[in-house]
């Protein structure tokens, strides 16, 4: 620790602190306008210039750092000379335009000026007159107004890894500008305009709809991936008008994605749903809550007395709170009698669950939103962690910079392969078999804990599990060079620390379970705990959803039981979830639920799924109720109802328990506190920690062949989420429909232009969709984002239960 | 005085390797390699050798700060982005004996355990460039650069990069940002280059003329070496001289010379003998000194007490003819184009100072504008990112303080009493 003294009082901050951060740290402002806490000092405004005892010159306090008795003064008439000085500056140029800028009452520059300029100026200059950038969806940049503190260029290269623009031109002509002045095309984070400290970038959708002091700020839980961002969000008349992340708050630390910077506005799509909604013919009708609840009640009822609870079953939702799921179980249980209750999470969260149990015994694995950094050596085994745990995936691009070995093992270059220190790509769905090669040159090398590792059982079957995986073989199947697969292999294994993070969610196809425990046996048999493998819940609430216990219970039936099954239930109950256009193998799915008797949808909108519903209910959004999500953190933070809701929607565990009352049960309930005290009163129980080897197989998916010889993965876009994020109209302006991305080798083959329909078909079925040409897959591999409703993509995919990714093949056709 | 950094520089050829070592070269490198690599950061220690490019570090500290960082690898570079305006000091060494300072980078990697070199070549020597790397491609071929030199299990190899034409890129920051395929743009300090410098390594940046001096402190030895010219600052010294002068030139004398010999003796005078005015003595970012300081001594010690600087020992003379308010306009039309644009004080106070001056030199002065020269000048100084605005602010202060009354006169005046001369 290092003592200074700032304005004559006496302070005590970290060593390699600047005189910047020590001034804060300690509730002294000195005024800025290039400073951001998460990037490395740069010191070109030169507003945070100080005094220093011994000094002669000035010095910037962003950029110096303190020493033992240094004697800081931050507020003297020679600093307040040059800070005006500095500030007279910066306004000759800009346009002073503030009473049609957005920006105004928040601005840096407008709040500096008020404090250090008079009305009077010693310089009379021209304005700039740039073109502003209107081009771009959801960004607008007004250079204009920019006074060059390069904040947005390096949140954009430094901390986001994008670098989508930089300074053009030298000294007085520097400007802002993407490459060749061009417009802008990013991932459209938005990061850059909650830095600017001015109004030289904006939110398009925000522009000029509210002047900045009539908004009013409530902080809330994002109601997308499962990293639980806080977002702030601020809200005029009762809507919710701009998303915004504040310096240091919540897990985010203030930092936000596409998804939660600009995909609020679903909630206020057109398409909500107002009141509930009973099948009549072909279409609805609208119908009051009172009758859809006692018709509700008189169907399951009588599907009940014929069938027997047994044939009613439902599904909750990783986006609905933790409330909601438990009055969905409770109402299962106690109302209807049965424990068919799953949800999609079966698909994915569920086999990280079970890897989990079945590796280390553990209940649950909570990620650790810091784990990356300061690890010696992480390997990622085909998963998009900047496109489905953005600002999570932040933190591998900060420990890759601050000096760890990142490995990315990825068919597809995503950002994070372009940020490893070697990225290996490999055939889509073989890091079991990479993991499986690592493990058998650890054993072969000696380079693994072979005490940690003999304390673990199954440790022989391990050793005889991956014989077969020698370099050469894995090479084969891998497509990786045998000496980089070598190299790379014993990089990790000697590493002092290391990590794995893989993800599996309901959309990607390249994992399954058995990848899962291979990386656990890799991390046990080195002798790493629980905590180096890091495998993230997928959605806001998965997390807090499966550990609430909305899963198959002991006696009931799994989805897929449910669903795909011979004998598929009868009436279905489904919250918040869109089966038709998310669950694999569309068709099967498609086919079970026009088969029902009876189905009942609730959710915001008229989903694919509500369509075929007899009843559908509207249910209050995330931001208009007050709950719980649980992120993958495992950190329980709540939701708050800060928009108000046009129409009846109703919160989902209120529907549930009116719906309870209607069939006259009584729940209890009363309100969302009396419910919540209900669910803090469930323990759950501890298990005794076993850690076991689970010698795993590298099992293929569906192999090309020369009918389908293509192998198609799918996954996320940055930009979206399931198939929530396509109702946001912000989001939709950046990417609107789905695509096939395919190399330039292939589209020759095939015929394909660039920008062409094309028809996709595996054995189960076909689509049509737009190519996109990229060298982002290699040739043999094509690329597919789930996430459009009009596409249809899980035609073409499959239930996988055997461990294996659930990979399909299939075959193109360009359409004239 | 014998020359050694333009040694057999009259002879045409004196670029070919063969010639460069019928005359001695690459000599030392083997007397180096005997040498413990510590040994040769003493010996230059003992030389007093003190950096060629303009602030006068010594350059044994800053071999001793790399040296003593655990880092590898280490890069050694070599900051050839002579562009300070009035400076060609360095470009005869880089076009007449390029093997000159080959021979010294060897040695200087070899003393720093640096395995691989940078000369940062200036954009605008496109001649340099091609004698440097066919000199550069010679040196591989005969075994003194490459993973194996001299047989002796020694590593170096030599990387000449042009830079694109930034005058920032000479601050060795911003030069190692260009070097990486960044903008140029000056770097916070510390860490400083020696700790985190190229690609985050240790890394040495050296000016050509410092590393040229390398091989005679091997050859002569630190003593003798450090008995030439003046003692706090010993060495060769290249002194270019432009402007009116009856023989401009680059002139190799000891350091320490007076301004008043290097005109006089070497450079022939004033050109038609007409009144001395004023000097420039290091460049455009080192204060001008009026005629009467002239008998001052130029080296790095010397010239700050006469409230100048060496900078890049390049002498601009001028004569009786000479408008200040000119000279002073055309200087921060040079720093207003070539500041980077980081800093606020730089970027927009140099914009500033030329167009006031502008307008005096225009006749449409006005009288409050000396007083905001004085104000912006001192708005820069001391407060901008880096030392181009300490320079340009620097420069602009020192010509009002020495030709105040040039200014009053035109302001006074509404006229330029030197332009209706011509």
């Amino acid at each position: 620790m290092i003592t200074l003294t700032i304005n004559g009082k006496k302070v005590v901050v970290p060593v390699g602190a600047t005189i910047l951060e020590a001034a804060l740290q300690n509730g002294i402002e000195i005024p800025n306008l290039c400073y951001d806490k998460r990037l490395s000092p740069y010191g070109a405004c030169r507003l945070c210039v100080v005094e220093v005892e011994g000094q002669k010159k000035l010095l910037a306090a962003c950029s110096t750092p303190v020493t033992e008795g240094m004697e800081v003064k931050t507020e003297t008439p020679k600093l307040f000379k040059a800070r005006q000085t500095v500030l007279e500056l910066l306004l000759v140029h800009h346009p002073l335009d503030c009473p049609v800028c957005d920006k105004a009452g928040e601005c840096k520059l407008q709040d500096l000026a008020f404090k250090y300029c008079s009305t009077k100026s010693r310089f009379k200059g021209e304005k700039k007159h740039e073109l502003v950038d209107t081009g771009s969806p959801i960004v607008e940049r007004n250079s204009n107004r920019c006074i060059l503190c390069g904040k947005c260029v390096r949140v954009c290269g430094e901390l986001q890894g994008v670098g989508a623009i930089n300074l053009l031109g030298r000294g007085f002509a520097s400007k802002i500008s993407p490459a060749f002045e061009e417009t802008l095309d990013c991932e459209f984070c938005g990061q850059c305009i909650d830095a600017c400290p001015v109004g030289a970038l904006g939110s398009k959708p925000y522009k000029y709809s509210s002047r900045a002091w009539f908004l009013e700020a409530h902080d809330n839980i994002c109601p997308y991936c499962g990293v639980g961002c806080t977002v702030t969000y601020d809200i005029r008349d009762g809507k919710i008008i701009r998303a915004k992340g504040i310096e240091g708050k919540g897990i985010n630390e203030g930092n936000l994605c596409v998804k939660g910077r600009f995909g609020f506005d679903f909630i206020y799509s057109k398409t909500r749903l107002k009141t509930p909604l009973i099948k009549e013919g072909d279409g609805f009708k609208s119908a009051s809550w009172e009758e859809a609840l006692n018709h509700i009640a008189k169907k399951l009822k009588a599907i009940k007395d014929a069938n027997g609870a047994d044939a009613i079953g439902a599904i909750g939702s990783p986006r609905c709170t933790v409330e909601d799921n438990f009055m969905l179980r409770k109402f299962m249980k106690d109302v209807i009698g049965s424990d068919n209750i799953d949800s999609s999470a079966r698909f994915g969260y569920a086999k990280i669950q079970r890897a989990v149990e079945m590796s280390f015994g553990l209940e649950s694995l909570p990620v650790d939103f810091n784990s990356p950094l300061g690890k010696e050596a992480i390997l990622i085994i085909e998963s998009d962690i900047t496109s489905t745990h953005p600002v999570w995936g932040l933190n591998f691009l900060k420990a890759q910079r601050k000096g760890s070995f990142l490995i990315t093992a990825d068919t597809r270059e995503t950002k994070l392969t372009r940020h490893s220190s070697q990225w290996l790509r490999l055939k889509p769905g073989t890091g079991t078999a990479l993991l499986n090669g690592i493990i058998k040159i650890a054993f072969d090398e000696g380079l693994y804990d072979k005490e940690k590792a003999s304390r673990i059982s199954g440790l022989s079957f391990l050793s005889d599990g991956v014989k077969d995986y020698t370099s050469k073989k894995v090479s084969d199947i891998t497509g990786i060079s045998e000496d980089i697969f070598i190299n790379t292999a014993k990089r990790f294994l000697k590493a002092g620390s290391r990590l794995i993070s893989l993800t599996i969610g309901t959309s990607e196809d390249t994992k399954g379970l058995n990848t899962a425990l291979a990386a656990a046996n890799l991390l046990l048999l080195i002798g790493e705990g629980p905590a180096s493998l890091q495998m993230p819940a997928e959605y806001c609430n998965t997390f807090g959803m499966w550990h609430q216990g909305l899963r198959q219970g002991r006696s009931g039936r799994d989805i897929i039981s449910m669903l795909y099954g011979e004998d598929t239930v009868k009436a279905l109950y489904i919250m918040g979830e869109n089966p038709a256009v998310t669950f694999p193998d569309a068709s099967t799915v498609d086919k079970a639920l026009r088969g029902l008797d009876f189905l009942v949808v609730q959710d915001i909108m008229l989903t694919e799924t509500a369509k075929l519903a007899d009843v559908v209910l509207p249910a209050a959004s995330w931001a208009e109720k007050d709950g719980t999500f649980i992120c993958a953190e495992g950190i329980e933070q709540k939701v708050q109802k800060i928009s108000q809701t046009e129409g009846e929607p109703v919160p989902d565990w209120q529907i549930l328990r009116n719906l309870s009352r209607a069939m006259g049960f009584e729940v209890g309930a009363k309100d969302i506190s009396a419910l919540q005290d209900e669910i803090n009163e469930i323990k759950t129980a501890e298990r005794t920690a076993e850690t076991i080897f689970n010698p795993v197989e590298y099992i293929p998916g569906e192999v090309p062949d020369a009918d389908y010889p293509l192998t198609m993965i799918t996954g996320n876009l940055m930009q979206h989420s399931g198939a929530l994020s396509v109702m946001s109209r912000s989001l939709s302006h950046v990417l609107a429909d789905a695509f096939l991305q395919i190399s330039n080798a292939d589209a020759e083959k095939y015929n394909v232009r660039d920008e062409g329909f094309v028809k996709v078909a595996s054995r189960r079925g076909s689509v049509m969709v737009k190519a996109r040409i990229s060298d982002e897959v290699p040739q043999g591999s094509v690329f597919l984002p789930v996430h459009f409703p009009h596409a249809k993509i899980n035609t073409l995919t499959h239930l996988s239960l055997n461990g294996e990714a659930p990979l399909s093949a299939v075959k193109i056709e360009a359409v004239k | 005085m014998e020359k050694f950094l333009l040694r057999n520089t009259e002879n045409p050829n004196s670029a070919d390797i063969e010639e460069y070592i019928k005359t001695g070269g690459y000599k030392n490198i083997s007397k180096a390699f005997e040498l413990q690599p510590s040994d040769i950061i003493e010996e230059v220690k003992k030389s007093g050798l003190r950096g060629r490019g303009g602030a006068g570090f010594p350059t044994f500290m800053k071999w001793s700060f790399a040296s003593a960082d655990k880092k590898f690898p280490k890069y050694l570079i070599c900051n050839a982005d002579e562009g300070e305006p009035g400076t060609f000091k360095d470009r005869p060494i880089l076009e007449k004996n390029p093997h000159l300072l080959i021979e010294g980078m060897i040695i200087s990697g070899y003393a720093l355990k640096a395995e691989y070199g940078y000369i940062y070549l200036r954009g605008e020597y496109p001649y340099a460039y091609d004698v440097m790397n066919q000199a550069v491609r010679d040196a591989y071929d005969k075994g003194y650069l490459g993973d194996n030199i001299l047989g002796k299990n020694i590593k170096f190899n030599l990387v000449v990069h042009l830079g694109a034409g930034a005058y920032i890129c000479g601050e060795e920051t911003a030069l190692l940002d260009s070097l990486e395929g960044r903008r140029g743009l000056p770097r916070n300090k510390p860490p400083f280059p020696v700790n985190a410098g190229a690609w985050g390594m240790p890394t040495i940046v050296n000016n050509v003329e410092t590393l040229a001096n390398i091989p005679h402190i091997i050859e002569i030895g630190a003593d003798a070496y450090s008995k030439i010219g003046f003692p706090d600052c010993p060495g060769p010294k290249l002194y270019c001289v432009s402007g009116h002068v009856e023989k401009p030139g680059v002139f190799e004398l000891p350091m320490g010379i007076s301004l008043r010999e290097i005109i006089y003796d070497y450079a022939g005078g004033t050109k038609n003998g007409k009144k001395l005015k004023a000097v420039f003595p290091g460049g455009i970012s080192a204060p001008v000194l009026p005629a009467d300081s002239i008998d001052c001594a130029m080296d790095f010690v010397s010239l700050p007490k006469a409230g100048s600087m060496l900078g890049s020992a390049a002498v601009m003379v001028m004569d009786e003819t000479v408008c200040m308010v000119k000279i002073a306009h055309r200087a921060m039309k040079f720093f207003e184009r070539e500041s980077c644009g980081k800093c606020t004080p730089c970027r927009e106070g140099t914009e500033w100072l030329r167009k006031i001056l502008e307008r005096i030199e225009n006749g449409r002065g006005r009288n409050e504008d000396i007083s905001l020269l004085t104000d912006i000048s001192n708005n820069i100084f001391g407060k901008s990112f880096c030392a181009l605005g300490d320079g340009a602010a620097g420069v602009m202060k020192s010509i009002l303080k020495h030709f105040r009354a040039e200014f009053e006169e035109h302001i006074k005046e509404k006229r330029c009493r030197f332009k209706q001369k011509d």
